[in-house]
């Protein structure tokens, strides 16, 4: 609990290509806001207060205390904000699954800004757009010229446009993280060195995942969750559904196991990881119970989406980044 | 300036090394794309050292283990195999030419084959060009 | 992470390497890359002073590292490891840049192989950086062995250890010992009776209360390490003895070509047309008689049956030629007045007082008729009626040029030896390699013919490649002395580039466990983590690639060296 005398953290949230759900989540606090409100400042925050960019353009360097900044970087509007509150904040948190990796948008990196703008602009069944029209940066119009920010062939994590303090996993982080580290900044504690993911477990996900497990790791045949009758307690994996708990870090309390769906892999790899995703490619892989080239092929037929189920929050952050374009 | 394809390949100690070893006690001559790294089982090859080679550069990936059924080890190429093919399905995705990664089964005494399959496998390479892998990540800054 | 102090030493190997790498240059280039404080070239990093060189600078500056660009590592690793022992350091920061064997020896541009030899040792820098120290690793020995195979390599093995005092198995899966052998009458070229050699050793051997024989059985997988192998013995009524021993020595033979393969020879059709193995059986009843019960006037000896011919084997059996001449001795011997017919392809003579036995044999009224293989191989035909012999064999004789006919009441086939039927199975059994042939793989075919790279395996008389009585009593013995050595000296050194998982990252998935041929992983159901045993452990690395997430590290072959290679390999491109 912050005393009189202490003065506020300020504290900012931002939005970049997100869904809104990390801000949900910073909402979702709960009772535990009055903790948070008195221990903080908000000083910036799109969805909550009406602060604009050029108030935030005005404060000092470092002004901010912490930002918690959701959303990948997908267009110049999201570099931007990247890079001012970088310079504006002391430390800069990656909150969220899109912030640290990439997340969902990032799986904009299958294809490109002319495959997304033909598919958004052009070819959808609900469009009527028989000219042909874009989306431009710059339009002429009789009060002048207006711009929007520009599209970017590449969705980008926050890391890899600025220098990140910390990384807050998750999609989104689970709330009591989320509590956790701030009061452990509020407080003063002792914080691991800059670059480090916090609020989430260093042991992946079956350390604390209560379903059964057993050295009987063979797949003869893999299945999407809704082709097998889950017994609800066997490991995911032993059913032949893929689950990317054994790669993905712990700290959200298990809870799409809990739900009896298996892990996505949304709070991400393991520290020193060298990718995000070809860790359990390879497990996954070597599970195969098949020798023979036919056979093993036929059995991958099974598994549907390789770079979309081991990359599906990361594949910005992959070794390969985006497919060739 | 013509294209010089540059090959990453990962040698099993036991069979394939020392095959690639006999070519060179037999004074075999082959093309000098090849850059080899040794381990001592194919079974130690996984999906991330050669999406690190594209990343890093390499035009083409080759990967040689023991026959089926006479792995040092006993089975360790048989999890390659099986890696091999996932990763091959992963690269189509993501755009990269499938004959790009090789896997191939070398054995002590095949000296002249694994000469035949670096020339080969440099030919295959040289035609499908470089690969735009780390050209494509650089351009991303 | 300490101060890297990297001392990399290029090798020219004489001119083998420096006539097509310009190991200077490469010297210099990588003399300027941080943390490599000396880049020197040497002529021949092997020789006392080039390892010298090694110890003296790792004193003298400090290093803490070294690499070495040379030949092979699996020349020279443990040599140049030995050297930094020497100098104190451990000898695991090493590393060998192979730009011998897969560089100089095989391309023929010398800019290409520099640039080549440059990006691995580049590579072999990188690596080196993240090497750990590993501390040796010592197990005790069991002093007994199992010889699967008890004719006479399998027998010579056996009494050479057991009368040395330590216990000895031997299973054999005949119902008698002596295998090829004890169907041989006599021996070449002295004519020693194959049967009283061998009877001495059975003999001795059932004497001896070290040695345990077990008959009519077959060994099953064999599961454990040098020192510490199990496995279980099966008798013919499927009763089954779980044995417990050191060291293997695999003896387990050949079997002769199977003659009906060549349709020239008509073997199987032709009563009169016998192998070798039946003629050699024919002597040792004493009459050498057709199957018409008479005595052969004319006898026909052929060379090379399903030798040094691609359609059949490429390899040359070894004892064919001298056993044949041995036949055709003992012919004569039997029946002064028949005609004896040599149609050979070349006469390979080279062992002791083998060349004086054919030149004493060319005396004795054998006619030698030379043909070749890629010509055309002999054909065999029922003699007509009016021909005074039971076959004819027509054949272009190659010295004179001219097409010929043989007569022959009987032929008899050289066949040549290959491999066992069961060779695959026993080879998996035992964990030894294969070569092309089916023939086992030694550890080196010059310095090490009977050692295979799985410690504690020897392999030793046909088993490894045709061969006579004399090379495989002499394999035999040798595979013996290096087996009672080691029980001598007590312990063996085993694997230390295993496999370990960091209890803090593992998170109890347990996709490891069965991944290990060698059950070395087992699961700690009360910490919830996997646990190596790293003396079953062999290091393969397959565990390591296995894990999710990144707990198991394969020493000396962890992830971070490798990409760390990688990214040495492609950089550096251009000067």
């Amino acid at each position: 609990m912050a005393n009189e005398e202490k003065p506020k953290l300020k504290l900012a949230v931002y939005w970049a290509a997100s869904c809104g759900g990390c801000c949900v989540s910073v909402l979702d606090v709960h009772e535990k806001l009055f903790d948070v409100v008195a221990a903080a400042d908000l000083v910036f925050w799109p969805i909550a207060l009406d602060v604009k960019y050029k108030d935030v353009e005005a404060m000092p360097d470092g002004h901010i205390d912490v930002t918690l900044f959701n959303g990948a970087v997908r267009n110049s509007e999201n570099e931007y904000m990247a890079k001012l509150l970088r310079k504006k904040s002391k430390v800069l948190v990656a909150y969220g699954s899109c912030a640290h990796m990439g997340g969902i948008p990032g799986l904009a990196n299958f294809t490109t800004k002319e495959g997304i703008f033909n598919r958004a602009y052009i070819e959808s069944e609900s469009t009527d757009n028989p000219e042909g029209i874009f989306p431009q940066t710059e339009y002429e119009v009789p009060e002048g010229t207006l711009e929007i920010p520009e599209f970017y062939n590449d969705v980008r994590s926050l890391g890899q446009v600025v220098d990140v303090d910390y990384y807050l996993p998750g999609c989104p982080p689970q709330t009591e993280r989320l509590v956790e580290v701030f009061m452990a900044i509020v407080t003063g504690a002792e914080l691991p060195p800059p670059g480090s993911v916090v609020g989430a477990n260093d042991k992946t996900q079956c350390d604390e995942c209560e379903r059964e497990k057993s050295e009987n790791k063979t797949i003869k045949k893999f299945y999407r969750p809704w082709q097998i009758k889950d017994d609800g307690k066997t490991c995911f994996l032993e059913q032949g559904v893929i689950c990317m708990g054994p790669a993905t870090r712990g700290g959200c309390g298990v809870r799409c196991i809990v739900g009896n769906a298996p892990c996505r892999g949304c709070y991400g790899p393991p520290p020193d990881a060298p990718d995000p995703g070809s860790k359990m490619m390879s497990a996954i892989a070597t599970m195969i119970d098949a020798n023979e080239d036919n056979e093993i092929q036929e059995i991958i037929e099974t598994i549907d989406d390789p770079a979309g189920t081991f990359y599906r929050f990361s594949l910005p952050a992959s070794i390969l980044r985006r497919t060739i374009s | 300036m013509d294209f010089e394809p540059k090959i990453v390949s990962f040698l099993c100690n036991w069979c394939s090394y020392t095959g690639a070893d006999l070519a060179g006690t037999s004074r075999m001559k082959y093309a000098p794309n090849i850059r080899v790294i040794r381990i001592m089982c194919s079974g130690r090859v996984e999906p991330t050292f050669v999406l690190k080679a594209f990343r890093e550069g390499a035009d083409g990936v080759l990967i040689c283990g023991c026959h089926p059924g006479d792995c040092h080890y006993h089975e360790g190429n048989y999890k390659c195999l099986r890696r091999y093919h996932l990763l091959q399905k992963y690269l189509k995705q993501m755009g990269i030419q499938g004959e790009r990664l090789k896997l191939e089964w070398v054995s002590a005494s095949e000296g002249k084959q694994f000469a035949d399959l670096a020339d080969s496998f440099t030919e295959t390479i040289r035609g499908l060009g470089p690969c735009k892998v780390k050209e494509n990540v650089e351009t991303l800054a | 992470m300490e101060e890297q102090r990297i001392g990399v030493y290029l090798c020219w190997c004489g001119t083998n390497i420096a006539k097509m790498v310009d190991v200077e240059s490469i010297a210099e280039e990588v003399g300027k890359l941080p943390n490599v404080v000396i880049a020197k070239n040497y002529k021949y990093m092997c020789s006392d002073p080039g390892q010298e060189l090694i110890v003296n600078d790792i004193k003298e500056h400090n290093l803490n590292r070294v690499v070495v660009s040379a030949c092979s590592p699996r020349i020279h690793e443990l040599t140049f490891r030995k050297a930094l022992e020497n100098a104190g350091l451990n000898p695991y920061l090493f590393e060998m840049a192979n730009i011998r064997e897969q560089v100089s020896w095989v391309h023929t541009d010398r800019t290409a192989a520099t640039r080549k030899a440059r990006q691995l040792v580049k590579a072999a820098i990188n690596r080196v950086v993240f090497h750990e120290p590993l501390d040796k690793r010592s197990v005790d020995i069991n002093p007994a062995t199992l010889i699967i195979g008890g004719g006479v390599s399998g027998l010579s093995a056996a009494l050479e250890i057991g009368e040395a005092g330590k216990k000895v198995f031997i299973v054999e899966k005949n119902s008698k010992l002596g295998g090829h052998t004890a169907d041989i009458d006599l021996t070449y070229p002295y004519m020693y009776s194959a049967g009283q050699m061998l009877d001495s050793m059975v003999q001795r051997a059932n004497d001896n209360p070290n040695i345990e024989i077990f008959l009519e059985s077959e060994v099953d997988e064999i599961f454990g390490y040098v020192g510490n192998f199990e496995s279980k013995v099966k008798d013919k009524n499927g009763k089954e003895t779980e044995l417990n021993f050191g060291n293997v020595i695999v003896a387990t033979g050949l079997k002769p070509f199977d003659a009906g393969k060549i349709d020239n020879y008509g073997y199987g059709k032709l009563p009169n047309v016998v192998t070798s193995v039946e003629f050699e059986k024919m002597l040792k009843t004493g009459n050498i008689l057709t199957k018409e019960g008479k005595e052969p006037k004319n006898v026909a000896i052929i060379h090379c049956v399903g030798s040094r011919n691609p359609d059949y084997h490429e390899y040359c059996s070894r004892i064919c030629c001298m056993v044949a001449m041995k036949f055709a001795n003992q012919i004569k011997s039997a029946l002064p007045d028949s005609n004896v017919y040599e149609l050979y392809a070349d006469m390979r003579a080279f062992g002791k007082g083998c060349e004086e036995f054919y030149s004493l044999s060319s005396s004795k009224n054998i006619l030698f008729l030379m043909f070749d293989q890629k010509e055309g191989l002999p054909l065999i035909k029922k003699a007509g009626s009016g021909d005074n012999c039971d076959m004819i064999i027509e054949m272009e004789e190659k010295l004179s040029g001219e097409n010929i006919e043989v007569p022959a009441d009987m032929v008899i086939l050289m066949v040549g030896m290959e491999a066992q039927d069961n060779a695959k199975d026993i080879a998996h059994q035992v964990g030894v390699s294969m070569c092309g042939n089916d023939f086992y793989i030694e550890k080196h075919p010059k310095l090490d013919p009977v050692a295979t790279t799985t410690d504690g395996v020897y392999i030793v008389g046909g088993c490894q490649a045709p061969k006579d009585i004399t090379d495989s009593v002499s394999q035999a013995r040798a595979a013996a002395a290096r087996i009672l050595a080691s029980i001598a000296y007590g312990s063996v050194e085993v694997e230390v580039t295993t496999a370990s998982v960091n209890e803090d990252v593992c998170c109890g998935c347990q996709t490891c466990i069965k991944v290990c041929p060698y059950t070395a992983i087992s699961f700690d159901e009360e910490k919830n983590v996997s646990v190596v045993n790293e003396v079953l452990c062999k290091g393969c690395g397959t565990c390591g690639s296995t894990c999710p997430t990144g707990a198991i590290k394969c020493k000396h072959f962890t992830d971070v060296q490798i990409l760390s290679q990688i990214e040495g390999l492609m950089t550096l491109e251009e000067v």
